[in-house]
């Protein structure tokens, strides 16, 4: 297609070629971003540890203040003494002897059925009440998880002044 | 004279940076308080007994005491609050040297047990006296000589 020139003369020009601009596409690219969160995320699932649920028994020491005050006419109640030591060279298996009582308790299970079957419920029956002292003794070479199984025991049966025998015999 | 700027089409982009500095902020923030978390609770294989009578811990102040479990039933030492012990009567005068500045710094202070299922008793006794003794000698009064056992619940 010719143009006019100035002079009014026909120009031969190329045809302009108009090129068909559209808007770029707007975009994030986020694989990169996310490669990189996926890896922290596997990391921190390699590198972490899930604790188990930790809780507490409270435990209270009695206070033995040199020169307290003692009460005359206030009679002690003799603890109950939970005697507890490994047995065997694997330390796998644990003895119970409840001091003054008849036999000896087979596991924790049966010591919390003596310990819940003397407590006074309020029904007539029991010998103990539930905060008569019961002194757990662990032997000096005993687990501390066999020490523990004890005390959960008397805690179970609802006793509420337990305490360990603090010198390790 | 006028002059026009020709301009092309608006190109909008996403700025990220500030997103990755929230990023590494996280990451040291969990960084830090893992081994803050690490100092206090040593890696015990605490005790579970069958049907425990526990309860949940509560949000008073605490001072975790970790007995550092050693060889064959053996403690190699006590560690408290980032320090260490050695499992001996100078070691343990030490433990409650140290338990009796923190009772005096917080009276309202719980002292957690944390003791290894297979540590032998003769290592953790040590730590009742200590506890009992440093609350006397710090003068928190009777509820002060408590102490929290620590074990795990594996039944529920």
């Amino acid at each position: 297609m010719s143009e006019p020139s100035a002079r009014g003369e026909q120009l031969d020009l190329p045809p302009v070629r108009r090129r068909d601009r559209t808007a770029p596409p707007i975009g994030l690219n986020l694989t990169s971003m996310i490669d990189v969160v996926f890896l922290l995320l596997v990391y921190f699932l390699v590198a972490t540890d899930f604790k188990q649920s930790e809780e507490i028994y409270r435990l209270d020491l009695p206070e033995r203040r040199e020169g307290m005050a003692i009460d005359p006419f206030e009679l002690d109640d003799e603890p109950l003494r939970i005697l507890v030591r490994n047995t065997g060279a694997a330390s796998e298996d644990y003895r119970l002897d409840i001091e003054g009582a008849r036999g000896t308790v087979r596991d924790f299970e049966s010591l919390y059925e003596f310990l819940a079957a003397r407590r006074i419920d309020g029904m007539g029956g029991g010998l103990f009440a539930d905060d008569h002292p019961v002194l757990v003794v662990p032997s000096s070479g005993t687990s501390w998880s066999f020490a523990v199984g004890a005390f959960n025991a008397a805690v179970r049966a609802g006793y509420v002044n337990i305490t360990f025998e603090e010198s390790a015999s | 004279m006028s002059t026009i700027f020709k301009r092309g089409p608006a190109r909008p982009q996403a700025n990220i940076t500030p997103m990755i500095d929230v990023t590494f902020l996280l990451i040291v923030f969990f960084v830090l308080v893992s081994q803050i978390v690490d100092l206090e609770n040593v890696d015990l294989e605490l005790p579970a007994p069958d049907h425990a009578a526990t309860r949940l811990p509560g949000e008073e102040p605490r001072a975790v005491v970790n007995v550092l479990p050693g060889p064959s039933g053996k403690s190699s030492g006590y560690r408290v609050a980032g320090e260490s012990f050695e499992a001996t009567p100078a070691g343990v005068q030490g433990l409650r040297s140290l338990l009796v500045e923190l009772f005096q710094a917080t009276p309202q202070m719980r002292v957690n047990l944390r003791a290894d299922r297979r540590t032998a008793y003769r290592w953790v006794a040590p730590v009742f006296q200590a506890v009992r003794q440093a609350a006397v000698m710090a003068d928190v009064g009777l509820d002060g000589a408590s102490l929290n056992l620590v074990v795990v619940r594996e039944d529920q």
